[in-house]
Formats: structure tokens, sequence, C-alpha cells
């Protein structure tokens, strides 16, 4: 029994995901010398804050059987609108504004997305592009399209704080790790918590899995429906916020088209598309199989023109492999 | 208030008969009605498109929501008001879906349409319907299509010669010897393309010290740049210059190079714009960055579409915008030399 457990264990997806990181890090350093340092590991981090903020998101409503393509409206949005009234309306320099308003916004429509998807029970992917349309072209008829560049100093005093800076001893470069590094780490935690410990994310699991079961399992379906969506509203307004001051670049389409990407780092973690199963852990490893992937194409050496194809390729082996293990799990509990 | 309609209109009929009558008697060079324009004030000849026309022209940018074009909007309302003629701008937000928009445009009896194609391929049906029903086709930033789709072509320089100054800068910064990486919006960006080619050419000549590493995709997508300025950095650290295509990638490099402590040690070149790459030209991470004002094209393709239906399109006209003082004709593609190289000096002139 012990064995077997084992067994299951070093063939889960999680551990799979970790020994192709493993190779595929191999494979780079091999190729690059320059890959094996800590300045690797902080530019991971840097560039994977906003993936990994996002498929937080995007997680917690699969999770729930749900599917939200409105994540980069709406963060279009959160942070547009801030940065318009404070560069042409009314300059409020405070990081606290900028981030209440962002909130707000993402709340509003993460309100609308629990509305249309639990109230009036439309299908979560036709209401979520919905939402996108209202959002990203509401946006642009009502504030026309900037794109805002230098932020208030409240906010550019946190892009200036680093929670550490590597300086690469023979080239003397300084590797800066930004300290909002800490909001997708913490996000994680207390996600992982929600989900695991208490009665609401085990909620979600469980409308997820079965929408009528959970139901008659005394869970308040449309209740936990709305929680999902609201969370990731909310959160996609701080994440989006977090990228404004990172990427000192407020537009109204900078993040368009990411949630591809962010959806299939779910997928690739073992979030089902389906609903009901997915860890953060495993969104986590999703996440990070990508962004190393989207990172080191270049010092593995392939040429550009090669470069989306083989990202491409990545994203659909790791959808295989998670379809695969689930059959397989599947199949063993029939057996 | 019907007479007063009357007397307004006939007022204005009144203006444009003068003001053309005006530029018809008075060659270029006495007519220094040149307005206020900070952009203009050493270009005296933009005065001279101060003739209103009552042709029915309208300009289609790539699409809306950026700020290029807003700037061009700038231009054509510029030129409105200074000239009291009633040309139309309008496009689709994102782009994508500009052939739609143009074709839904053709319902309406333009005289002619000036359009910066955002798919050439998808806009060549449009363009032969319109030419169909009589109306004159001016097209931007659209050398290499298809010359029989439309009538006449306006560039503000001609690529090679834009990407060429590239490499004397950097050659100039970095003394001609070092290791640099060229950035495109994408492969298969001609401009773009023909830019890092140009330069690429022109260093193998000139600077034969200087190795290019590679060039690389941004999606024109500031992010990108930035994670591929850093990728490719930490990969070869004697890196010496950077050229950008998009105006996104020297953004994104030059925030890289400053978190890396680099700066001033990485030279960086490229096509920006003030609005986004103003600040790093303000600390001196970009010593310069080249642009050509979307509002003089706006202004150019209008002088073109103009010219084109008083059947005066010749080579070395004028077309009343700064920059396209003097067009080249080269096979139907007429280049202006609008390039402008936008240092901490001039950027007040180039906001946009």
């Amino acid at each position: 029994m012990k064995e077997k457990n084992k067994y299951a264990f070093l063939t889960s997806t999680q551990m799979i995901l970790v020994y192709v990181i493993i190779a595929f890090s191999l494979v780079v350093g091999f190729r690059q010398p320059a890959f094996f340092s800590p300045a690797t590991i902080i530019t991971i981090c840097r560039t994977g804050i906003f993936t990994m903020c996002f498929a937080l998101c995007e997680m917690v409503v699969i999770l729930s059987g749900g599917i939200d393509v409105s994540f980069p409206a709406i963060g279009c949005v959160a942070m547009y609108v801030p940065m318009y009234i404070v560069n042409r309306v009314y300059k409020i320099d405070s990081a606290f504004f900028a981030f209440a308003v962002a909130i707000i916004i993402g709340l509003l429509f993460g309100l609308l997305n629990g509305f249309l998807v639990s109230v009036l029970e439309l299908p979560p992917l036709i209401a979520t592009l919905a939402t996108s349309s209202v959002a990203s072209g509401g946006v642009v008829t009502l504030l026309g399209t900037r794109e805002f560049t230098n932020l208030p100093s409240s906010l550019q005093a946190i892009y200036n704080t680093n929670l550490i800076t590597y300086t690469a001893p023979d080239s003397g470069f300084t590797y800066p790790l930004n300290v909002l590094i800490l909001v997708p780490v913490v996000a994680a935690l207390l996600v992982s918590w929600v989900l695991r410990k208490t009665m609401l994310g085990r909620g979600l699991y469980a409308i997820g899995g079965d929408k009528n079961a959970a139901r008659v399992a005394g869970f308040n379906v449309r209740k936990l429906q709305f929680i999902a969506y609201v969370f990731s509203g909310v959160f996609t307004g701080i994440a989006a916020m977090i990228y404004n001051i990172l990427m000192h670049s407020a537009t109204t389409s900078a993040l368009m088209g990411d949630e591809m990407i962010t959806i299939a780092a779910c997928v690739i973690g073992g979030v089902r598309i389906t609903g009901g199963h997915g860890t953060v852990l495993g969104t986590f490893l999703g996440v990070l199989l990508i962004t190393l992937v989207q990172n080191n194409l270049n010092m593995l050496g392939i040429p550009t023109s090669w470069q989306r194809f083989v990202v491409g390729i990545v994203i659909l082996l790791g959808t295989i492999l998670t379809s695969w293990q689930a059959k397989r799990s599947m199949n063993a509990g029939r057996a | 208030m019907m007479k007063k309609i009357i007397s307004v209109m006939a007022a204005a009929a009144l203006v444009t008969v003068m003001l053309s009558g005006c530029t018809d008697a008075a060659p270029a060079a006495s007519a220094p009605a040149a307005p206020a324009e900070a952009a203009a004030d050493d270009a005296a000849p933009a005065g001279e498109a101060a003739s209103g026309t009552s042709y029915k022209i309208a300009v289609v940018p790539k699409m809306t929501n950026i700020a290029w074009f807003q700037r061009m909007e700038e231009g054509v309302n510029q030129y409105n008001e200074e000239t009291g003629s009633d040309i139309f701008y309008g496009g689709s937000a994102e782009g994508a879906d500009q052939a739609s928009y143009v074709e839904s445009l053709l319902a309406e009896d333009w005289d002619a349409i000036c359009v910066v194609p955002f798919d050439s391929e998808a806009m060549m049906p449009i363009f032969e319907k319109a030419r169909a029903q009589g109306i004159k086709v001016i097209t931007h930033e659209a050398a290499s299509m298809d010359s029989s789709v439309r009538d006449y072509d306006i560039e503000a320089f001609k690529n090679a010669d834009y990407g060429a100054n590239f490499m004397e800068e950097l050659g100039a910064l970095t003394g001609g010897k070092g290791k640099y990486i060229q950035f495109v919006g994408s492969l298969t960006s001609v401009s773009h393309m023909e830019w890092c080619d140009a330069a690429q050419k022109l260093q193998e000549e000139k600077f034969p010290d200087m190795e290019c590493i590679g060039r690389f995709e941004t999606a024109d997508d500031t992010t990108s740049s930035y994670d591929q300025t850093k990728e490719l950095l930490t990969a070869n650290p004697d890196i010496v210059a950077i050229e950008g295509s998009a105006s996104t990638d020297i953004v994104g490099a030059a925030q890289a190079v400053e978190e890396m402590g680099l700066a001033g040690k990485v030279s960086i070149v490229g096509t920006s714009m003030t609005s986004i790459a103003g600040q790093y030209v303000e600390d001196g991470t970009i010593a310069s960055f080249s642009v050509w004002d979307p509002a003089e094209a706006g202004k150019a393709m209008i002088g073109l579409a103009i010219a084109a239906l008083d059947g005066t399109v010749e080579d070395g006209m004028s077309l009343g915008a700064s920059g396209y003082e003097s067009i080249t004709d080269v096979d139907g593609v007429f280049y202006g030399n609008a390039r402008v190289d936008v240092t901490k000096d001039n950027m007040a002139n180039y906001d946009f």
C-alpha cells in the first residue's frame, strides 16, 4: 500500500511538472552556463508576478466550474482609470487611492460577472466575453486611449522598493527583486489555505465538480459562484495596478490576450478545465514552467521565429499530460 | 435662423475662395501664413496648405486606440481648423476589423480615402472596390503593398535611409565596437525588417568591429522587450548597444538597462514617442530616438489626396506638411524626408 502511494506521488501531475522544469533548466544551463545564477531566480520571479496573480484568479473561477476570459480587459480598465484620473482630472498622489480605485473597478466587474453567471445563468464563457467587451469598449469610448507612463511619486516609491538586489559578481549587473513579489506569494498561501481548510474552499470544489450534488449537500451555489468571480475581479484589479507600477505603463490594451497563456498555465498545472480539480501548488508549477520557457528561449538559442511555435508545443504537451493524468486517475478510481 | 445659416455659409465660401485664390497667386515662398504650430516653426511652407478643400476625404488610421494615431487625428483636426476644410478622421479601435470599417465607409460617396493599412492583404479587395466606385485611394506605411489596388502611397522616408541612420548613431555612441541586438515588433513587419536590414548592412560595411547577435521579436509589447533585454544581457554581458523598431521596444529595453545598472553603458537607439520614452531621454538612458510625426503624415496624405484629385501629383512636389516639402517618386510610392530625431532639447515640440 505504501509503495503504491509512493508511486502515485512520483507520477502525479505535479511531480511530472517538477521533472520537466528540472530537465528544461538543465538543458538551458548546459547551453548557457549563465543560467545557473541567482539572477535567473530573480528574473523568473519578477516576470512571473503578473502571470501568477492572474493564474490565481483564473484558477479559483475554473475550480468553481466557470471560466473567466474578462480579466485582461478588467485589468486594463482597473489600471487605466486611476492613472487617467491622476494624470488628467486631479493629481492625487496616493498609492492607496490608486489601489482603491483599481480594486473597486475589479469588484464592480466581478459583481457583473457573478450576476451574469449565477443569477442569469449565462454560460461563463459568453458572460465573461461580454464583460470583457463592455469593459474595454466602455473605457475606450468614455476615456479614450492614451498610454500613461509616468507614475505619481507614491507609486514610483513602491517601484523603487526592492526586497533584494543581486549583483552578478563577474558582470556587475544588478538584478533587483521588487517588493511586490510578496503579493502573489501571500495571495497564493491565502488562497491555498482557504481552498483546503475552509468550508468556502470546499464549497468551490464541490460546485465545480457537480453543481446539483453540491446544492443537495447544502452549498449555496449562487453565492459561491459570486464569490469566485468577485475574488477574480478584485485580485485582477490589484494585479493590474502592480503591472502598472512595475512596467510604468497603463494602457487600455496592455494585458489583452493574456487570458490564453493564463488558462494554459492553470491547465498545465492540473486544474481541470471542467472544474472541481486543481491546487495552488499545481498552478504555481504551471506558471513556473510557462514563465521559464517563455523567458529562456533566447538563452537556449532558439531563433525568434520559432519561439511562438515552441511555446505552443509546450502548452500542447502540458495539456495532453494533464488530460492523460485525469483519465488515468478516473480509471484507477473505477478499478 | 435660416438667414443666419446662409450668411455663415456664404462667408465660409468667400473665405475659401479667397484663400485658394491667395495660394494660386502667391507661390510657396511668399506664403508666410504659417500658423503657430510648434513642430513646424522651421518649416514655413506648411502654411501653403491653407486652402480649404471641398473634396470629401476620409483619413483612416490603422487603429484609433494608440497615441500615435491620436497624434494623426490632431494633425487632421489642425488641418481642418487652419484651412476650414472638413476632412473626416475615423477608424476601428483595435485595427483587426479595419477592413470592415473601411468597407462600411464606402457606402458614402467619398472623393478619396487615405488609409494606413493594418493588414494589407485584407485591405486589397476593399481598395479595389473603392477604386471601382471612383474613389482615389491613398495609403501610408504601405510601400510594399501591391500598387495596383491604390493610387498613391506616401512614406515619411525611405526605410533604408531611416534604418541606416540608427547604425550611424550607434557607431558614434559605441565608437564602432562591440555586440548589439535588434528588436522588431514582428519578423513579418516589413518596415521594421527593412530598418534593421539597412542598419546591419551599414554596420558590416562601416563598423566591421561591431557584431549583431540577433534580431528578436517583441510583439510591440513593452514587457517582452524588457524581459528579453534582461535575458539577452545576462547571456551576453558584452552587449553594448540595442536597436529598437516598435515604439515600445526601446522603452522596455531602457527600463531593463536601468534596473541592471547599465544606464550609460549600453547605448539604445530606435523609434519611439515622447509620451512613452520621454522619461528615459530625460534621464539619459536613451540619448535620442527617431520618429516621424504622424500629424504631418496625416496632413501629407490629405495633400496627396487633393493633388491626386486635381491631377497634379508629380515628383518633387510639396504636400504642405513638414518633412514633405519635396517628395520623391519611386514607382508610384512617394517618399518624404520626415525623420525627426528627438532629444532632450526638442522633446517638447514632439509631445505625442
